[in-house]
């Protein structure tokens, strides 16, 4: 008996041994009849179309098989994610050799905290389109992306498209381009003009305007101010310190809270005693908000070119730009906006010779004319040069005119600071607005924290 | 003992061992190293160092205003989950057992919440507060009411309870009915010939029987409402409105997560565990049933 179990046992772990590399024989066989050259050759056969000659892949190469690991913003809901997918898409018919492992998500805290720790691993992907503000200061301090300068010397048509403003718009706070943008955004305030023009109101262009239309509002049962204070109040921070302090203090780093900024976030109050926020602003998402305004709930709302898209109402709905509030040192026209992202190539993929080529392609692909066009869509700011789109929408033209009377451009306060500071700050934010807590007090911890 | 040689019980305890050494110990002690650091990302990156600041984030705890309501809402939970989880399965569960028909279904529905994710409840509950077409203010006006913040400030940990309690009912049901349902049925049949009423066998018989499982049915209340984090975040994340309903869980990770002070963090994950494993101590002391269990 015993023998028949022992001779059992064997049989089953020779019976394991061979399966296990029968399996890795097979896998070897495989890899061999899928090489590169046989699906060039395919695709060739096929009649493929390759965008001219310049991007083709030169035939009398055979590249090795590229497996290229690519993270970007666009992803989840993010409005530009399906114009990400497609031109990733059409690159890999482009170049049969390179595969694409995305790993695309909306840009939130959990997401950056993500980023950061894999870049801290040694995990890093081999592209990434990211932020270049002080955002990516702890990916950037980890010292693993290529300088735009390094690619060029040897690719020299390298964002060859991109503006060479919004090149320099894009480059990191130690001053060294490594990005390379698409698009550029502006933040402003949306305003339902059919529940102006149905109250007779005017639109707010001063500070007298707006509280006449928040009165006006409130008595007809309309919530002024579609906004949630305890999810997203970040545009809100942002126009009142800038409106108060006006572009050239509102852009500086101080040590200490100054007056201009602490008399900005003190207008939470203010507007929170009008009635000019929603009942539950402490309480909704910012998802919830923008329904209350895309409803005709509300009539205002403050966001980013990229809310442009989501409005249902294109017509009816306009942008204007922000008062200055009482006392502030912002001149009319002052508006908040920049180019705050591009994409990266890691030193982990340029080191690697077959991934060095994949990635510049990849990079050239979401970046040149056409991608940018498809990116930029009427909203916000293109980083290349862009044919004007033809079916702009009232609402996108709007927009458009909006940016470009702008008076000032500065970009917002979360590029400057550290993310625990600015984190600070917006968590405050809900206790500035109820009298719970002083701007200045409020103001003074996020700058010692900024300081550390 | 039925083995006599152990070896073999170590190697096969080894494993498990490992892992927890590995995944639950190693990183808690790190995590009290990283109080004491001021840390500026999740892990060190490297060319950033972080600074040592001793016990800057102790010294915090004693100052935090909002770390003082997040303890209060999670005593108040235990409260409330002994009375109202723990109270109302022993109801349901006693008047369960006394019904011959239909049991199973009452056992089903009552259990049901507890197959539900967390976050469904909680954003099934999110829409019914909801001041703008929310299910109740949808009530509130077709009664021709006005429609009310349920999320104010003076309502929000009534109504953030509300579905943390109710979730787990079901969960505390089934455990004393299954205690209840191993009591001999010949100690009611006694009784009731000794003319005891419905409500004086529950007083005399019930409740003597199932105490061994209140007990842990106390405990794991108790415990279990420190660990109170899902529903109060998708109901009411960040603690709002104005951080009223924070709880530990949720306050940590506010810190950690959303505001980036990790290692403040850190150190609410401490206060946390000490909390749990003291609280816990003392309830098992408190309602310790006899020397026997």
């Amino acid at each position: 008996m015993k023998k028949v179990k022992r001779l059992l046992s064997l049989i089953l772990t020779f019976v394991l041994v061979m399966s296990l590399l029968a399996a890795c024989g097979k896998d070897a066989k495989q890899t061999d009849t899928d090489t590169p050259q046989n699906k060039v050759e395919d695709s060739k056969d096929d009649g493929g179309d390759k965008s001219g000659e310049e991007t083709t892949p030169d035939q009398a190469d055979t590249p090795n098989p590229v497996t290229l690991t690519t993270v970007s913003m666009h992803g989840g809901t993010d409005p530009n994610a399906e114009n990400y997918q497609a031109i990733s898409e059409q690159f890999m018919k482009d170049y049969p050799y390179i595969t694409i492992e995305d790993d695309s998500q909306s840009a939130d805290q959990d997401w950056k905290t993500k980023v950061a720790a894999d870049f801290a691993v040694g995990n890093e992907p081999d592209v990434i389109q990211y932020f270049t503000d002080a955002n990516a200061s702890d990916v950037l301090a980890a010292d693993k992306f290529v300088s735009i300068e390094e690619i060029k010397a040897e690719y020299p048509d390298y964002a060859k498209d991109t503006l060479l403003a919004a090149l320099i718009a894009a480059q990191n706070p130690d001053g060294v381009q490594r990005a390379v943008p698409t698009t550029g955004y502006w933040e402003g305030l949306f305003c339902n003009k059919d529940l102006f023009d149905q109250y007779g109101l005017d639109l707010p262009t001063d500070w007298d305007k707006l509280l006449t239309a928040i009165d006006t509002f409130k008595a007809n049962d309309i919530i002024p101010i579609a906004v949630s204070l305890n999810n997203v109040p970040h545009y809100w921070i942002e126009f009142l310190m800038l409106s108060a302090a006006g572009p050239e203090s509102y852009t500086s780093v101080p040590e200490t809270a100054p007056e201009d900024w602490c008399k900005g976030l003190e207008m939470f109050k203010t507007l929170r005693d009008l009635g000019a926020f929603p009942v539950d602003t402490d309480t909704i998402d910012n998802d919830f908000a923008g329904e209350l305004f895309k409803n005709k709930q509300a009539a205002m709302q403050l966001d980013g070119s990229w809310y442009a898209g989501g409005i249902p109402d294109q017509e009816n709905t306009v942008l204007c730009s922000f008062p200055v509030i009482p006392g502030g040192k912002a001149q009319p026209g002052f508006m908040v906006g920049g180019i705050s992202s591009g994409f990266y190539i890691t030193k982990k993929a340029w080191e690697d010779p077959d991934k060095r080529d994949a990635a510049v392609k990849f990079v050239m692909a979401h970046t040149n004319s056409e991608a940018v066009t498809k990116y930029w869509g009427g909203n916000g700011q293109a980083a290349a040069k862009v044919e004007p789109i033809e079916s702009m929408t009232s609402l996108g033209i709007s927009g458009l005119e909006y940016s470009s009377a702008a008076t000032s451009i500065s970009s917002p306060t979360d590029s400057r600071i550290s993310q625990e500071a600015y984190n600070t700050l917006v968590a405050g934010i809900v206790d500035v607005s109820t009298g719970a807590r002083t701007a200045e007090d409020l103001l003074n911890e996020v700058l010692q924290i900024n300081a550390r | 003992m039925i083995y006599k040689k152990k070896s073999p019980l170590f190697i096969f305890l080894l494993p498990g061992l490992l892992l927890m050494i590995v995944f639950l110990y190693i990183p808690f002690i790190e995590n009290i190293m990283n109080s004491f650091y001021d840390m500026t990302s999740v892990v060190k990156i490297p060319g950033k160092e972080w600074n040592f600041i001793g016990f800057d984030n102790y010294t915090k705890l004693l100052s935090d205003p909002k770390l003082k309501i997040a303890i209060a809402n999670s005593l108040k939970m235990m409260v409330l989950a002994v009375i109202f989880q723990v109270g109302i399965a022993f109801i349901l569960a006693v008047m369960v057992s006394m019904i011959k028909k239909g049991q199973q279904i009452f056992r089903t529905v009552y259990f049901f919440p507890i197959v539900i994710s967390a976050t469904a409840i909680g954003l099934l509950f999110k829409l019914f507060y909801n001041y703008n077409g929310g299910m109740l203010n949808q009530l509130m006006l077709a009664l021709d009411k006005e429609p009310i913040n349920w999320l104010a400030p003076e309502l929000a940990f009534i109504m953030v309870s509300i579905p943390t309690i109710w979730s787990y009912v079901g969960f505390y049901f089934v455990i004393i009915l299954t205690g209840i349902s191993a009591i001999p049925e010949e100690l009611y049949e006694s009784a009731s010939i000794d003319g005891c009423s419905r409500l004086k066998q529950v007083w005399y018989i019930t409740i003597p029987m199932v105490r061994g499982v209140m007990c842990t049915c106390i405990t794991l209340a108790v415990t279990g409402a420190l660990k109170v984090f899902d529903l109060p975040w998708v109901i009411v994340p960040k603690g709002a409105p104005q951080g009223l309903t924070h709880f530990l869980g949720t306050y940590m990770y506010e810190q950690t997560f959303l505001i980036s002070n990790i290692d403040y963090g850190s150190t609410l994950a401490l206060i946390i565990v000490i909390l749990g494993v003291v609280v816990s101590k003392v309830v098992s002391r408190i309602v310790k049933p006899d020397d026997n269990l």
